[in-house]
């Protein structure tokens, strides 16, 4: 187990997990993706910022399997993919409607668990050390409507977590949450995402955040949407909420990721 | 205070019950209508007690009971069912809910001649009688409440791999419980009426059958009694599944 955590951490960087190949994506007559091309490897973290409409959850989708590019491809492990699998978990941003209002903490994260054919022995001890994961313990019969919205995209990360997912996509999952539980949750993901060398996709409005929990950052333009820039991010990990973003290097990417985005402000 | 309010409630409906029956005694003693087509509470009342000291009313109660019962959750069966299979599938969208629009204004009543003439007097025309009429409102509520299953939802159960069969039981059936528990006490009045018919046409016991032979032998005591059974039968298959329904959507009031 740890040998080969080991030989993973060495190849960091040059193991490919997700492809995107020219890729489009179509919807009618317009055309909301167009020739896109990016590589995520094992355990990298990615960020993708742009204008709202700009195609980033269109772009997620694609990557999620849940929609089929017009013209190019989407590799996943090396093969063609174009229905959702169960290695590559999604966090939705309306937590809400991805959560089941009628099973508890404990409920909705078993839902994963069953889907995957888990015994049922198996589940319970499973369900309790990924709800103490996600800093739910002492939550696990609490139904979503009685969870602060914090919580229940908690609850979501830990039901993708019970996937066992090689790539965790997120679609703006902390955008309706307040300063203080983003900030936390940030570190937290960062955490999750180390310790089992998961890849990330993050889509993101909120410039800081990109930076602050990128390896790199992918901008989208509008119109049709395409892949204007990459941003490499090298500050240095684990981050902190203070003394990273007080670093010369994040000021100046916070710098160049907003005079990217003014660009396309009315 | 919620609760003082609902005992305050119950204790109205019930002082409304008694005035009811103490009208109905005040008019039956007035003699408008002969006591021989119009019996009061209290000859109604000695028809219920005799009839149980006899023991037969309880078989026709059960029996009645046991048929309802049971065309009930074939009903459920086959409505929900086919309700999730519509609700769920392109296919029986395009083939199958066509034939039931055509099915559906049949009123059960008029089909139970044919019943008779495939099945005979026996309890599985009164079931079928039950089933047919009886699964349309669970049919309908069950499509519903699958149509407005939120397509995240649908998204979700994709991503982790879950198949039609998992998605129906856990996902879709769950969610559209609340639209499906209106349908299965809109099936059960349905079922109360048509075990009734059914009972009257077969006549091979219960209370569908008791009122109809009361009737015959000019027997008004007889047959209110009959009547008065089965309103408390509706009045109580109705609360339990009040019960069920509070149990089962807990979940909605957190
Ligand atoms: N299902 C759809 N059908 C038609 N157009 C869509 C659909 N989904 C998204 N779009 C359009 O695609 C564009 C990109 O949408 P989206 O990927 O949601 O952008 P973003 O997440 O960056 O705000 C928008 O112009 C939107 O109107
Ligand atoms: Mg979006």
């Amino acid at each position: 187990m740890l040998e080969t955590t080991g030989i993973d951490a060495t190849k960091s960087g040059t193991q490919e997990v997700l492809r995107v190949d020219g890729a489009s994506v179509r919807y009618g007559a317009a055309t909301i993706l167009d020739g896109v091309d990016l590589t995520l490897n094992r355990g990298e973290f990615v960020c993708v910022i742009g204008p709202s409409g700009s195609g980033k959850t269109t772009f997620l989708r694609l990557l999620a399997g849940l929609v089929a590019p017009a013209e190019g491809r989407v590799l996943f492990r090396g093969a063609e993919h174009r229905a959702p699998s169960r290695e590559i978990a999604i966090v939705f941003q309306d937590y809400a409607n991805a959560l089941l209002p009628w099973r508890d903490a404990e409920g909705n994260v078993s839902l994963a668990l069953e889907a995957a054919g888990v015994p049922r022995a198996e589940r319970a001890g499973r369900i309790r050390a990924l709800l103490s994961k996600v800093g739910l313990a002492g939550s696990e019969k609490k139904f979503p409507s009685e969870m602060s919205g914090g919580m229940q995209q908690r609850l979501q990360i830990a039901r993708c977590l019970a996937q066992e997912p090689d790539v965790l996509l997120m679609d703006e999952p902390f955008g309706a949450l307040d300063a203080m539980t983003r900030q936390k949750l940030q570190d937290e993901l960062l955490g999750i995402v180390r310790d089992s060398n998961v890849t990330a996709f993050f889509v993101t409005h909120d410039l800081e955040e990109a930076i602050y929990l990128s390896d790199r950052i992918v901008a989208l333009e509008p119109d049709p949407g395409q892949v204007c820039r990459v941003f490499d991010v090298t500050l240095p990990k684990p981050r902190n909420q203070l003394s990273t973003r007080e670093m010369p290097e994040f000021l100046r990417l916070r710098r160049e990721l907003f005079d990217f985005i003014e660009r396309f402000e009315p | 205070m919620r609760h003082l309010h609902r005992g305050l409630w119950f204790m109205a409906s019930l002082a409304l019950l008694v005035a009811l029956i103490w009208g109905w005694q005040v008019l039956a003693d007035a003699r408008i209508l002969p006591r021989a087509f119009f019996p009061g509470p209290d000859r109604t009342w000695r028809a219920l007690s005799r009839g149980f000291a006899s023991g037969t009313l309880v078989a026709d109660t059960l029996t009645t009971l046991r048929r309802l019962g049971l065309g009930w959750v074939l009903a459920s069966l086959l409505g929900v069912g086919l309700g999730a299979l519509v609700g769920t599938s392109k296919w029986a969208q395009d083939w199958v809910a066509p034939i039931f629009e055509v099915l559906r204004p049949l009123p059960a009543s008029a089909i139970a001649p044919v019943l008779l003439l495939f099945l005979g007097l026996t309890d599985s025309m009164i079931l079928t009688l039950i089933a047919f009429g009886a699964l349309w409102p669970m049919l309908l509520t069950t499509v519903h409440g699958f149509s407005n299953i939120h397509p995240r939802r649908k998204e979700v159960a994709r991503s982790l791999g879950m198949g039609r069969g998992a998605f129906i039981a856990k996902i879709a059936l769950p969610g559209a419980l609340p639209d499906i528990m209106g349908g299965l006490r809109l099936g059960l009045t349905v079922a109360l009426i048509l075990v009734v018919v059914g009972e009257m046409i077969t006549v091979q016991g219960g209370l569908g059958a008791r009122i109809l032979l009361a009737a015959r032998a000019f027997n008004a005591a007889e047959i209110f009694a009959g009547v008065a059974l089965l309103g408390v039968i509706g009045l109580v298959t109705n609360a339990l599944l009040g019960l069920v329904e509070t149990r089962a959507l807990r979940w909605q009031r957190r």
